[in-house]
């Protein structure tokens, strides 16, 4: 039993591991450019090219080739499918099924069949598990960034761990807040609105300048001077407590319908912001037992600082979990993006994705191929991110 | 006990609170003028042939929704903006102004340049064009465009009073003001306060596209998803529970085996492709397999008997409520089945087994009562997850529930819809959660709640 459990989690690695790899090579899979082209006695590389004129480095071919199959080179190494996800094929369009006449000359068959316009749906496919990784692991990355640090604090220094005096804790939440709102109101204008790294440098400073100069001022005030203690766990946990109480999916979707330019950035900070209680209700549970196991309590006496033996011997030890629950995360955010772009808010209507695919197929419900295949895709991943955090 | 259901009884409304201002904030940064939307078609004519009548009625129209007030109980702003801006009723004019007092900091100047461009641009003795482009300057909010377009105006039409009022405001910029801000209460008399009322007495508003209460809306669309979400409950329930707790009862045999499995994969199909799945198959002619109805709720004719009510509403709503319920149900016996594996290896079942119970009298009558505490909490978890999933689920059956409400909405940016939709999902998820909570503490007395020892909700 326990060897066919490894042995599917295995399976479950892999399946996310080749999806990774079809995100990152794509390109060179489903493209309608070669991959190496003969053309006017040059030896040309159109899909590596590309890349270049995307980053700025080089300049596109001296006359612009929009159409690699009618410019004919002399000779030409394709993609393994030679069709770029999103462009049309008039000459198979109209629902054209994987095993149905094609009329596509010497060029590759659409191996999973068109859509209406002669989109094919394989490189469709391909292009949507981009989506699908950067949207998971973008989201993922955001919501585990925003976790840790709370529910670690939370979990390993519970109410009575971190303890300083009173002026220290008043000068720095209410002086950085002020300082940030300062930052807000009036530097913001008077540097006539600097783009977003500016910005956002300029927040930060007021926020340790306000605070800084806040608690240097409550210093002198005696009664300030005395050690308290910041209750950080009922914080965070008041924190999760007001997120789980909010509808998530109905406030994503009234969200992402409501920004003008949908985009990818978008949904996935979204989904990242939605998910970090979960992140750090699961790191605090953990941290509350191990922060009572008995090499933390030989750290703690033998005088190692508290934050060293956080970020050097407990964190560590919650790896495993935190990979449970960032796995499940995937999986959840895999989901949430097929859904956003299934119902068509959110995602940009030019980007295929799985859910872009089905939700085309229920426009003709005949074309089985055009609901199938994303979904198998999607249910896969789905599988393999729940397998991973499966606990028995 | 008590102390704990206070405690998450204070949560609910400052939860509540928390959502309305995010609500209320979304309201306030979406594109497009609400008061737009409250004015009669004719007088949207009126715009251009009689700004003056117009700007009266607009200004009417806007106070009736308040959008003369400030925005909410206190304001925390730049120095250099005056405390009077609220009063400018155009959301465009306003943009503008602020913009420009930001930019130059010195209002008296700011004031006196949009009092002479709105001067100049109703002033019917000036040529079209030259008020045309005045009235679009009002309603531009970028400085540095304004002050191209000023410029322009001077090369055409010479010295006017407005590009010297504007020369003046460039002149005469206080920019060190900028750096100071301001704190002000504008007490109960504002936005926030008046639409919170409002919507605290139940009245949510227009809809912005059928120009009927929201209410009405909500409520027939209500009854449809809580139908749905009832019946679904109920099926979710009735099939999850004898699973979960035989495949424990009976672990490591065949049925537990493949019943794991199937589930385990049951709980990994999204829903959303198994429905369309479903819908393209047995709903379309597609394939020869148009079995169920393909749209709505199958509201039987009037007058009908009890059987053919039910045999109607089955038949369209048979599919939906497949769909809805697999996944929780495969979620709730999962949950069940290793509550109960937990309970097995204790003594009372050992006890039962040796005074010779059968099987199933030992799970209904001992295990059950035990392992199904955490299964409680679930519920909780489960409540707003039917909720999203009707969102998806009634868009692909076409049940004008209010999944398919906020939908449609969102998509048309109907927003009062959309907000008290968000908010009743709040209120219900909010109770759904501390139902949940209350019950798994009631029905075991062993629960320790409150310091730290929150019972796991949710969907983890």
């Amino acid at each position: 039993m326990i060897g066919r459990r490894t042995q599917s989690k295995k399976l479950a690695i892999g399946w996310l591991l080749f999806l990774g790899i079809l995100a990152l090579v794509g390109d060179f899979l489903a493209n309608d450019r070669p991959l190496i082209a003969i053309m006017e006695g040059e030896t040309r590389f159109p899909v590596l090219h590309e890349y270049g004129e995307a980053l700025g480095l080089v300049d596109p071919y001296a006359p612009v080739v929009r159409n690699w199959y009618r410019a004919s080179p002399d000779w030409a190494l394709w993609p393994p499918i030679p069709y770029t996800a999103g462009k049309s094929d008039l000459k198979n369009g109209g629902y054209i099924s994987p095993f149905g006449k094609q009329n596509t000359g010497d060029r590759a068959r659409h191996y999973l069949g068109t859509d209406d316009l002669g989109k094919d749906v394989l490189a469709g496919l391909i292009h949507g598990s981009r989506v699908a990784v950067l949207v998971g692991f973008g989201s993922t990355l955001l919501s585990l960034l925003l976790g840790i640090p709370l529910g670690s604090i939370a979990g390993f220094f519970g109410n009575g761990g971190l303890r300083a005096p009173r002026y220290y804790w008043w000068g720095w939440i209410v002086g950085g807040g002020c300082g940030m709102l300062y930052a807000l109101v009036s530097l913001r204008p008077y540097f006539n609105y600097p783009g977003f790294l500016v910005s956002f440098f300029l927040c930060v400073a007021a926020i340790v300048v306000g605070g800084w100069a806040l608690q240097a001022l409550l210093k002198l005030i005696p009664r300030l001077r005395k050690p308290t203690a910041l209750p950080a766990d009922s914080m965070v946990l008041q924190g999760i407590e007001l997120f789980v109480n909010i509808p998530g999916l109905v406030l994503l979707i009234a969200l992402v319908a409501v920004i003008n330019e949908p985009s990818i950035s978008v949904v996935i900070l979204v989904i990242g912001v939605l998910r970090w209680p979960s992140v750090a209700r699961y790191l605090r549970a953990e941290l509350l037992r191990i922060r009572h196991l008995p090499y933390i309590e030989g750290a703690k006496v033998s005088g190692i600082p508290a934050w060293r033996i956080l970020f050097r011997h407990a964190l560590p030890n919650a790896i495993g979990p935190l990979l449970i629950v960032a796995s499940f995360g995937l999986g959840a955010a895999i989901l949430l993006e097929s859904f956003l772009s299934f119902l068509g808010v959110g995602i940009p209507a030019d980007q295929v994705t799985w859910g872009s695919l089905l939700k085309q197929s229920r426009d003709h419900p005949a074309a089985w191929w055009m609901a199938v295949f994303p979904g198998l895709m999607l249910t896969l991943t789905v599988l393999s991110c729940n397998l991973l955090a499966d606990p028995d | 006990m008590l102390r704990y259901a206070l405690r998450r009884l204070t949560y609910l409304p400052l939860s509540l609170f928390l959502l309305s201002l995010v609500c209320f904030g979304l309201q306030q940064i979406t594109p497009g003028d609400p008061v737009d939307h409250l004015l009669p078609e004719t007088s949207i004519r009126t715009a251009e042939t009689d700004p003056e009548i117009y700007e009266r009625t607009y200004r009417r129209a806007a106070a009736s929704l308040g959008y003369d007030l400030p925005p909410f109980y206190f304001s925390i702003r730049n120095a250099a903006l005056p405390d009077t801006l609220h009063r400018i009723v155009r959301p465009e004019e306003r943009a503008g102004l602020r913009a420009l007092t930001l930019r130059y900091g010195n209002w008296p100047l700011v004031q006196e340049y949009y009092r002479t461009l709105r001067r100049s641009s109703w002033n019917p003795d000036l040529p079209g064009d030259l008020s045309a482009s005045l009235r679009r300057l009002l309603f531009q909010d970028d400085p540095d465009r304004i002050q191209r377009q000023v410029d322009a105006l001077e090369e055409k039409h010479g010295q006017l009073d407005l590009v010297a009022a504007h020369a003046n405001m460039v002149k005469g910029a206080t920019r060190a003001k900028l750096l100071l801000p301001t704190f002000q209460l504008h007490g109960t008399a504002n936005r926030y306060h008046r639409w919170a009322g409002r919507i605290l007495s139940g009245d949510f508003g227009l809809s912005y596209l059928s120009r009927r209460p929201v209410s009405g809306q909500i409520k027939r669309a209500f009854r449809r998803t809580a139908l749905l979400n009832g019946i679904t409950l109920l099926v979710v329930y009735l099939i999850a529970l004898p699973l979960g707790l035989y495949a424990a009862g009976y672990r490591g045999s065949r049925f537990d085996r493949w019943s794991t499995v199937g589930l385990f994969i049951l709980f990994g199909l999204p829903s959303f492709w198994i429905a369309t799945l479903l819908a393209n198959f047995f709903t379309t002619p597609a394939y020869g397999m148009d079995w169920f109805p393909s749209m709505g709720f199958g509201d039987a004719p009037e007058g009908s008997g009890l059987w053919t009510v039910i045999t109607t509403k089955a038949k369209y709503l048979f599919l939906p409520v497949l769909c809805l319920a697999y996944p929780s149900w495969a979620y709730v016996s999962r949950h069940l089945r290793r509550s109960a594996l937990g309970e097995m290896k204790k003594a009372y079942v050992t006890t039962a087994r040796l005074k010779g119970l059968p099987t199933s009298r030992i799970l209904w009558g001992h295990v059950f009562r035990n392992a199904s505490f955490p299964i409680i909490t679930l519920l909780g978890g489960i409540f707003p997850a039917l909720l999203a999933g009707s969102v998806l689920i009634e868009k692909i059956f076409n049940i004008p529930g209010m999944g398919l409400l906020l939908f449609d909405s969102a998509i048309n940016r109907d927003w009062p819809v959309v907000i008290a939709l968000v908010l009743l999902n709040g209120i219900l998820t909010a109770f759904g959660l501390l139902v949940a909570d209350l019950g798994y503490a009631l029905a075991d007395p062993r629960v320790q709640l409150g310091e730290g020892g929150v019972p796991k909700s949710g969907g983890e």
